[in-house]
């Protein structure tokens, strides 16, 4: 008998009587210290994702994100933007092999949505021009619409099954790369970016008070 | 790599405790930084108001896990083989490590790297590989600390929790040429960032642990905050990810449950930088995936102990152990070490691991912890009555012994597992139950600690 058979039969012969699968229902009704409420969700979203070392705006678009990014990062090198709206950023796509994208300081991508509770945003590799992109960048800004937050990972689960999508790697990234492996202190920016900034894109804010 | 390790008796955990008590100031910061951790998780947890529920739901669907385990197994292979993935199944730690060879054979490949695995230190991979000529680089920063120094991991989500940041910049300065006496960790870790990118960027192959494979869709999570699994894999052009049988998990809507409970649990944080869901491999590239059993599948049917198999491995029973904060994650001298180390390896070899039941005080901290409520004390101690019964009772009654002598001899721990009355009544009945009572005789009773009992309890005493 091949290992694979002999393994099923072990456990076949010995797992135990079969016990339902629990519903899911109830949770989530409170997130982790976020107030659920409509508006609530955004202002949440950033202030978890502060607390692990990212950074949020909330823009009017992305002329905003483009001028913030310009700000932030003005000597960054080399760009590589998924996001066509923005502007700058090398026209992203058709690398033949992804460890043309070593030397990145920037990769501006957009995810789909961002949860509450723990600051986390998903984004499918369809989104990533390259799997490697979003964590061999030295800095990795993300741009969600401000009302897709959701509350926390039973909302995230059921929006990620709602949209149906087809993906062979996604992933959630809660802010920058980090370790704190040497005496438990902090340090920002381990194997992938040191920096995570979100734009939450809010269509109806004015400009007004930009200019 | 070097083991820990040899039979209870001579390197055990009693032996290998007292080891790692002769320096009482790094103990001491041992404690304290695994105290905070658990001070964190304890924040963290309270941060969620259905934290009660989501324990009890993730313990129910391990529980419906473990009773379909043989049809999850066979879903997950089909789904997994439809989004182009190849899946190997493996008896044992030697099978595993031979596919695992295989596939780098077959790629001549001779170099890899990897990122956390606590199977492939179950199964001892890197010394095989290495034996075989490959060389693995553990790119975890606490792992790649202690591969450097040529030890094992003593916890299993901070690897390095036992080294101080001088004895680091040591290691780095010998092995990285960083400048002597530099310990700073910001300093250090950069360091490393550029030694391992070097790595990433010319590897060919990338191992990398599970954290849940989803029976109805195939694909698999891998948590890291440093993003090294990802950074592995998506440049490498095998991926090669191992687990055992016992991380399946029914739907992906079951991911929202675990991925709450895992890293708040772990460290506090409210998940993971990066929560990575592997389902396809990229065009042209491969991706294989290794389910082991090494044991698991035998221990599904003892029904006192299979509910060890629920285990997600965020070690916030480690944290939480008054035994492990002060005796260190080497005393165990297994893979896992900690509480829920204790309760799996004598699954594998009683003999070896006869002593690691009796390291605990049985205070009960780490079954309350637990995410998926795991009633890990209880084991703790039902493991004893089965060592003793299954004739490894001079093996257990030395541990028991020596792990009692331990204890009074170190009052801290003996403070953090709980009032005095709390710790007799849990230990007392085994003793007496099992007519091999130790206590009960003059001529077996420990040597007296330093500092008695009584004298420690009226100065502690408020
Ligand atoms: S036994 Fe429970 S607390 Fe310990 S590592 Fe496993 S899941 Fe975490």
């Amino acid at each position: 008998m091949s290992s694979r058979e002999n393994i099923l039969k072990t456990v076949k012969g010995n797992q135990p009587e079969w016990r339902e699968l629990p519903e899911l229902k109830a949770l989530g009704a409170a997130a982790g210290g976020v107030d659920l409420s409509g508006e609530a969700l955004a202002d949440g979203f950033v202030k978890v994702l502060e607390a692990i070392g990212g950074a949020a705006y909330v823009v009017s678009g992305y002329d905003r994100v483009g001028t913030i990014l310009r700000e932030l990062f003005p000597r960054v090198g080399r760009v590589v933007s998924g996001c066509p709206e923005l502007g700058f950023g090398e026209a992203a796509g058709g690398y033949a092999d992804p460890h043309e994208l070593e030397d990145v300081g920037l990769a501006v991508l957009s995810a789909h949505f961002g949860v509450a509770e723990n600051g986390a945003c998903w984004i499918t590799e369809d989104r990533m021009i390259e799997r490697a992109l979003p964590f061999i960048a030295q800095n990795l800004a993300l741009v969600i619409r401000k009302k897709d937050v959701v509350a926390n990972m039973h909302a995230a689960y059921e929006k990620i099954e709602a949209m149906g999508l087809g993906y062979g790697f996604a992933t959630f990234i809660a802010g920058p790369s980090k370790t704190a492996d040497i005496e438990q202190s902090l340090v920002l920016g381990a194997h992938g970016p040191k920096s995570m900034t979100v734009f939450l894109v809010d269509e109806e804010m004015s400009d007004a008070g930009f200019y | 790599m070097k083991q820990n390790g040899g039979k209870a008796g001579k390197g055990d955990h009693a032996a290998l405790a007292d080891a790692f008590n002769k320096d009482e100031a790094r103990v001491n910061w041992h404690d304290e930084t695994l105290w905070w951790i658990r001070q964190k998780r304890d924040k963290a947890a309270h941060g969620v108001a259905d934290w009660e529920l989501l324990r009890e739901t993730a313990s129910r669907i391990k529980e419906n896990v473990l009773s379909g385990l043989g049809g999850y197994l066979e879903q997950f292979e089909a789904a997994a083989a439809a989004n182009g993935v190849t899946v190997h199944w493996a008896a044992d730690a030697a099978e595993h490590n031979a596919i695992v060879l295989g596939l780098l054979r077959r790629h001549g490949v001779d170099k890899m790297v990897k990122s956390k695995s606590m199977l492939t230190e179950e199964c001892h991979l890197n010394e095989f590989l290495q034996e075989q000529g490959i060389e693995v680089v553990d790119t975890d920063l606490g792992e790649r600390v202690v591969q450097l120094a040529e030890e094992p991991p003593s916890h299993i989500v901070l690897p390095c929790i036992h080294k101080k940041k001088e004895e680091i910049g040591e290691i780095f300065h010998e092995h990285l040429g960083t400048p002597a006496g530099n310990a700073d960790p910001q300093f250090l870790t950069h360091a490393a960032r550029l030694h391992l990118r070097e790595k990433f960027l010319t590897r060919r192959a990338a191992l990398t642990g599970i954290n849940f494979a989803v029976a109805e869709t195939g694909e698999f999570v891998v948590c890291t905050n440093e993003g090294n699994a990802d950074m592995g894999a998506h440049l490498a052009d095998v991926h090669i990810a191992c687990m055992g049988i016992e991380k399946i998990i029914p739907r992906r809507e079951h991911l929202g449950v675990f991925l709450r409970l895992l890293t708040r649990s772990a460290t506090g944080q409210p998940i993971t930088t990066y929560s990575s869901h592997f389902k396809k491999p990229r065009p042209g590239k491969e991706m294989h995936i290794v389910l082991v059993d090494n044991g698991r599948s035998v221990h599904l049917g003892r029904k006192e102990f299979r509910n060890s198999l629920k285990c997600i491995r965020c070690a916030a029973c480690f944290n939480t152990c008054p035994v492990y904060r002060r005796s260190g994650g080497h005393s165990y001298h297994t893979a896992v070490a900690g509480p829920i180390g204790s309760i799996l390896a004598p699954n594998l070899d009683r003999e070896k691991y006869a002593d690691l039941p009796f390291a605990s005080t049985l205070c009960g901290s780490c079954s309350n912890v637990c995410p998926v409520k795991i009633d890990i004390h209880d084991q703790l101690y039902k493991w004893r009555q089965v060592l003793v019964q299954s004739g490894h009772a001079p093996v257990a009654k030395k541990a028991a012994m020596k792990t009692m002598t331990w204890v009074l001899s170190n009052p801290s721990v003996y403070h953090t597992a709980g009032k005095a009355g709390r710790w007799f009544m849990l230990n007392a009945p085994f003793t007496v139950n099992n007519g091999m009572n130790p206590w009960y005789k003059q001529r077996d009773m420990p040597p007296v600690p330093k500092e008695s009992f009584g004298e420690w309890y009226k100065k502690n005493k408020k």
